[in-house]
């Protein structure tokens, strides 16, 4: 008898009767593969590895349970409907029965997946924690063009826009925003809601690539799940803050493709009649000064969306109100939202035509500054006098106001990583400005830290340090903070340096100890096996010189001998974690050789 | 006239059958107007009711008609007849007929008999009320032909019979005559040559398939489809049926909202197994990373040497602004890929180990508790040729002999490494064993196919005495007595070296001695069923063992203190009770190639060495598999050696290393026994590929022998 024979009548048991082959799945439901698939994706089923392969390597292998709990999904007989139904409109098509294909599209059933979302993500938080990939794919999709051919239809592209824009506006609002990191991919940003690091990457906003080798319907069907759990989400949030949803924009803006500063608009309309939930930013209360200033234009949008909430806020007392609830609400937030708060306060931003406009006007806001673009519906024009800072990426700069100073956006992103205002002199224009570091990684335990990092960190201690315990003397004092920093930079980056050359010396006594130490040792036992075998002192010297080069041996040796006892599952492991380890040293090794290399060619070029 | 009576009639025959009775020409025009009414009907179901209601009027009338028919005849006639003018307009713009008696109703009701009939009458016959009809005043020929010379319009004047009037012709009448007189069409619009149009559907036939007459049917309206109809009107009316329902936005709301609910796991008993979240950045991936980011063209080249997977999947870019940034062409790629992984990876969940590897490492005692045990390397033996193939120490440890694949056995004084005495055998030697007994300076060694047992030449008178009476051979008649092993080995005295030679069939790989210094056994791993022999010195008896070997046979021991045997073939080592003469225990190794195998001092534990380098620690009191597997060796073990006091054994292997160990066996049967790697004895030098050759530990001093094929043997002390 076979070693796997089951006799007949015998139920399948073990691994053999949990999972089953996708094929076997598919046929057991019944449905056909590109339908099952679309069922896993909206369901969020997925393969597992079981611990022995029944019927081959080759195979993707489902539990059982899920596949029953695919057989169950109303969905499953919600979707036999919708063949059966575009059977009908196919037969009236093929028969050219325009009227009655076109009459049976209009009643077509449909589906809606508010239950799956509720089944998948029992929490809230459940679906803040997977909201990433949900986050990058309505992102990227906002910036794709529609395509007939692929069956991407403008209507999606633009409800994936309108959700981007409502999460950023929440994100901006809240002040939610922690990292912001421009890659070659696009931008990447990390938020924190409720607890959950959230990270989501939007590409550059530009005329996308799209290849060929890439499955659309699988993409669709996920874009599909995702903006329905993003539209939720948004509703929540929005919930949250008592802001009604979904939230009804000035056409006008909308036109103008400044949805977020519509959004943000909105807000500021909703939370100025809403006395109790409104986190109110200093931005909003400085943009309805702008407006007064402005003129009747922007009140025109004002009073429409007015209107549309049946709300009528009068706008100075407006402002009042805010600035009231902005110390009122301090309190609730915690120390890095108010941090992040407070990093951009009393500054004004204006960005240039060649900016990135939609990135720019999601972080600036978010972190406290008030911001403006060249264009129509802008809150105000370039040569308002109170701005502080333009933004500017462009070679050579024309027309120069004196007041402000000129940057490129890539200070605006260090700034937000470091969470402190960095010296604008390496930003200028027309400036290659530094090496624009990941907040992602921790340069410790990478072992490897760039030298801008480590300036950073100076700037950072010195801030922290001189800056922070003032503000007792007021905020005006602070409208020029640069100098301060400046001058407390120069003199931290003294301490530090001396305080690192210090440190260095330590490490190296420390080092001389350890090999004297070791040394020491050395001498220990060739001396007590001198004295045990009652040698000549010759050969103790020998043995003496000896010992001295010998000490890597000693130590590889203590290895091996250690390595020889571990048991074989140990062993493996052991070696595994030392490859890695070695992988991770070789990386490290390459940069700072490139490091040098680089510094080398750079001082031969000087002399 | 039939026509012009329609809906009267309908209502009459409804109404009032008892005057229909009384006329009997309606009765006949009722019937032919069954086609005419259903027509008339189907137009629709609301239709019918307008025309009933329409028709309630004349109906009225036609009462007051028959009313007044009995009495006075002209009053009430002009009235009647407007009525019915009108009714007969309302239809005569929905129906039509071909009949050409429709064109002018005749006044004269006589129908077609002959009018010679009335001849002598004073009418012509009777109009449609069924009054007669006057016959007009001759007029005489003379005045008549003057108001014809007088009337221009006289040809066209027509006296007609029946009807007793004169008719004039209008100019259109005159025209159709004068067409019809010429032979044309009577319409002047006709055209009788007009294209022929193919009514009929000829669906790919060649003939029409049938000549049936068309059916009723088709002239018929559906009656099933005007009550659809009226079901359709009264859904609208009701507001059951809508039109252009406003497209349903798909509805958003607070779906989280209790979440204490929410509690209930989700679905359905197995674990959620949450995608790992895809990795962020790091500085490389910047578009303006740190110079040293950025590979040199030279290694952007080499990665394509490189295998497609161990390539990198990102090469770092510089762009100098931000607004030199493109668009990333792996967007849409990475995108998609990402949605592979989430819905086609099997997922697992795996404990991702986040261990210092140090802590690993089993805690050890430390070595220097472990102390006394050899550590450096004291001295050097030197004067063999060859590879030194084995060695063995004196029971005193005052001595040691090693023989040499040179042909040649030397004994070393241990302390001062003096050469004291060397045999040239002629023949490579494999093996040398002292006897165990201290008083017993004998040495067996194996060269070929022989064994010689050697008068070493050491010990005082007494014993040398002794031992010369040990390695005669009496009588070569005596050998006869031995029977059947005679055939097997012979003990010849060799006079060149002073001892005796045991002349087997087949290489002698290996010699041990019994703990009593009586027997020794030789293997010949060639020899099969004979390839273990054990010989008796004192009776200068050789004997096979009373068992079946199974495999090839690489060595055999004596135990230490009881007369218990070891034979270890390649695979196994067979434990044999002498006594009892049965197998006692199997120890399954589970090695490739057994080597070389030492038994602890105490006799209850094993260390086997193989060929692959692992070593194999047996406590027979456990189990007969291994207690513990040690891979130490890279590569061969050619031997392992027990410490006859000291808890040390040692290895040594072709890698030119020798490892030393503790390993401690407790009384205690609880307690296993402990192994702590305590050195690693380097020094000698690979020849040929080959190592360290033999080690052995002197009997009383924590020291090591080694035996190195670079003709060289060390001493390590502690």
């Amino acid at each position: 008898m076979p070693k796997h024979y089951r006799p007949p009548g015998k139920k399948k048991e073990g691994n053999a009767a949990k999972y089953i082959t996708r094929s076997q799945a598919v046929k057991h439901l019944q449905v056909s593969l590109p339908l099952f698939r679309r069922l896993c994706i909206l369901k969020g089923v997925f393969p597992r590895e079981p611990k022995k392969k029944v019927k081959g390597n080759h195979h993707t292998y489902y539990h059982t349970k899920d596949i029953a709990f695919l057989q169950h999904e109303p969905l499953l007989e919600k979707f036999r409907n919708i063949r059966a139904y575009d059977k009908k409109v196919n037969k009236a098509k093929a028969k050219k029965n325009r009227d009655l294909a076109e009459r049976l599209l209009t009643r077509r059933p449909n589906y809606t997946l508010d239950r799956l979302i509720r089944e998948r993500y029992p929490k809230f938080t459940d679906a803040l924690r997977d909201l990433d990939d949900c986050l990058t794919m309505v992102h990227l999709f906002a910036s794709l063009p529609a395509l007939e051919s692929e069956k991407i239809q403008v209507k999606r592209i633009h409800n994936c826009r309108r959700l981007s824009h409502e999460w950023q506006a929440y994100i901006c609002r809240t002040h939610k925003l922690r990292k912001t990191f421009i890659s070659v991919k696009g931008i990447y940003y990390q938020a924190e809601v409720e607890g959950q690091k959230i990270t989501w990457l939007t590409p550059h906003t530009l005329q996308q690539v799209l290849t060929d080798d890439v499955d659309f319907n699988v993409m669709l069907t996920f874009l599909e799940f995702y903006e329905t759990l993003l539209a939720f989400v948004n509703f929540r949030l929005y919930h949250s803050i008592n802001v009604k949803y979904p939230p009804i924009l000035d056409s006008r803006l909308e036109a103008l493709a400044a949805d977020l500063y519509g959004l943000s608009r909105y807000f500021a309309a909703n939370s100025s009649a809403t006395v109790l939930g409104s986190q109110a930013v200093s931005s909003s209360g400085a943009e309805q000064i702008d407006i007064t200033k402005d003129g009747t234009q922007p009140d025109e949008s004002e009073l429409r969306l007015a209107q549309l909430q049946h709300q009528l806020p009068s706008n100075e007392p407006g402002t009042l109100m805010h600035l009231v609830e902005d110390a009122s609400c301090e309190d609730e937030d915690d120390e890095e939202t108010r941090e992040c708060k407070t990093l951009f306060k009393n500054k004004k931003f204006f960005l240039s035509r060649e900016v990135p406009r939609e990135s720019l006007l999601f972080v600036i806001p978010a972190f406290g500054g008030v911001v403006s673009w060249e264009g129509e519906g802008a809150p105000f024009k370039e040569a308002d006098q109170s701005i502080t800072y333009q933004i500017v990426d462009r070679p050579t700069q024309g027309h120069i106001f004196l007041s402000r100073e000129y940057v490129q956006p890539q200070w605006v992103f260090d700034c937000v990583n470091a969470r402190i205002i960095l010296p604008t002199d390496a930003y200028m224009v027309g400036r290659v400005p530094p090496p624009h570091l990941s907040p992602f990684i921790d340069n410790e335990a990478e072992g490897y830290v760039p030298e801008y990092a480590e300036m950073i960190k100076r700037l950072q201690a010195a801030a922290r340090k001189e800056v922070l315990p003032i503000p007792g003397a007021g905020k005006e004092d602070l409208d020029d903070p640069q100098n301060l920093l400046v001058e407390g930079i120069i003199s931290r980056t003294e301490a530090n340096e001396v305080a690192e050359r210090k440190q260095k010396m330590l490490a190296l006594e420390n080092q001389y100890h350890n090999e004297l130490q070791l040394e020491l040792q050395g001498v220990q036992y060739s001396s007590s096996v001198s004295n045990m075998n009652k040698q000549s002192s010759v050969e103790d010297t020998e043995a003496w010189e000896e010992s001295l080069p010998d000490m890597q041996q000693i130590a590889e040796d203590t290895t091996t001998m250690s390595k020889v006892v571990m048991s074989r599952k140990k062993r493996r492991l052991y070696e595994a974690m030392q490859i890695g380890k070695e992988r991770k040293r070789a990386h490290v090794n390459l940069l700072k050789e490139r490091k040098q290399k680089i510094e080398a060619a750079q001082g031969s070029e000087k002399s | 006239m039939a026509k012009r009576e329609t809906p009267r009639l309908d209502s009459l025959n409804k109404k009032k059958k008892e005057k229909e009775k009384k006329e009997e020409s309606s009765k006949h025009q009722q019937e032919e107007n069954v086609d005419d009414k259903q027509l008339h009907q189907g137009f629709s179901g609301d239709e019918e009711e307008l025309t009933e209601s329409e028709s309630d009027g004349p109906v009225l009338s036609e009462d007051e008609d028959y009313v007044s028919a009995d009495g006075d005849d002209s009053l009430h006639n002009d009235p009647s007849e407007e009525n019915e003018g009108g009714s007969s307009e309302s239809h005569q713009g929905i129906e039509e007929s071909d009949s050409s008696e429709d064109e002018v109703a005749p006044r004269n009701t006589i129908g077609d008999v002959p009018l010679e009939w009335y001849k002598d009458e004073e009418h012509v016959g009777y109009d449609i009320a069924g009054k007669k009809i006057k016959k007009k005043v001759r007029q005489d020929k003379l005045d008549s032909f003057l108001a014809s010379a007088d009337d221009s319009k006289n040809w066209r004047k027509i006296y007609d019979e029946y009807n007793d009037e004169e008719v004039e012709l209008t100019k259109r009448e005159t025209r159709l005559i004068r067409r019809l007189l010429k032979g044309k069409a009577p319409h002047a619009e006709f055209d009788p040559y007009a294209p022929y149009v193919d009514w009929f559907k000829w669906d790919d036939a060649k003939h029409p398939l049938s000549n049936a007459p068309e059916p009723k049917r088709r002239f018929i309206p559906s009656k099933w489809e005007s009550k659809k109809v009226v079901e359709y009107v009264r859904a609208i009316r009701k507001g059951l049926i809508k039109f252009d329902k406003p497209k349903e936005e798909p509805r958003v709301y607070h779906l989280w909202g209790d979440d204490s609910s929410s509690t209930e796991k989700a679905g359905h008993g197995l674990a959620y197994i949450p995608a790992p979240k895809s990795k962020l950045p790091g500085h490389e991936e910047s578009y303006n990373p740190s110079l040293e980011y950025i590979p040199t063209q030279e290694e952007i080249n080499s990665y394509q040497l490189m295998y497609e997977e161990d390539r990198p999947k990102f090469i770092p870019r510089r762009f100098l602004s931000l607004r030199s940034v493109p668009a990333y062409e792996n967007a849409v790629k990475e995108s998609f890929d990402r949605c592979l992984d989430l819905y086609l990876c099997p997922r697992a969940r795996k404990k991702r180990i986040n261990i210092d590897p140090e802590s690993l490492k089993p805690k050890l005692p430390s070595r220097k508790d472990l102390k006394p045990y050899p550590v450096t390397c004291y001295l050097e033996y030197k004067g063999h040729k060859g590879a030194v193939m084995s060695i063995a120490t004196e029971a005193s440890g005052q001595w040691i002999a090693s023989g040499s694949i040179d042909g040649s056995v030397r004994v070393w004084e241990v302390e001062t490494g003096r050469c004291r005495r060397v045999w040239e055998i002629g023949e490579a030697v494999h093996y040398v064993a002292w006897n165990p007994l201290p008083g017993l300076h004998i040495l067996a060694v194996s060269s070929g196919q022989d064994v010689l047992l050697l008068n070493t030449g050491l010990g005082n008178d007494e014993e040398q005495k002794n031992i010369e009476q040990l390695l005669r051979i009496e009588t070569p008649g005596s050998m006869d007595d031995t029977g059947n092993t005679t055939s097997i080995v012979s003990w010849v005295q060799d006079d060149k070296h002073g001892g005796i030679r045991l002349k087997h069939f087949k290489t002698v790989s290996s010699v041990e001695w019994h703990r009593k210094g009586d027997y020794l056994s030789t293997v010949m791993p060639a020899g099969e069923s004979r390839a273990i022999l054990i010989h008796q010195l004192s009776k200068k008896l050789t004997q096979r063992i009373p068992f079946k070997l199974h495999g090839l046979p690489v060595s055999s021991i004596f135990h230490p203190t009881r007369s218990i045997f070891f034979i270890s073939t390649k695979k196994n080592v067979r434990v044999y009770d002498l006594l009892k003469q049965k197998l006692v225990k199997k120890l399954e190794t589970g090695l490739r190639e057994v080597s070389s195998i030492a038994v602890h001092p105490a006799g209850d534990n094993v260390i086997v060495g193989s060929r692959e380098g692992k070593l194999c620690w047996f406590d027979m009191d456990l189990s007969s598999q291994p207690y513990r597997i040690l891979k130490c060796h890279p590569k061969d073990i050619t031997n392992v050696a027990f410490h006859h006091s000291y808890p040390l054994f040692a290895t040594c292997s072709d890698d030119c290393t020798a490892y030393v160990f503790h390993g401690m066996v407790y009384s205690d049967l609880n307690q296993n026994p402990l192994i702590v790697p305590l050195e690693i004895l380097r020094g000698h030098s690979s020849t040929n590929g080959r190592g360290v050759m033999d080690c052995k530990f002197h009997p009383r001093q924590p020291w090591l022998f080694t035996a190195g094929a670079d003709s060289v043997i060390k001493l390590y002390c502690h």
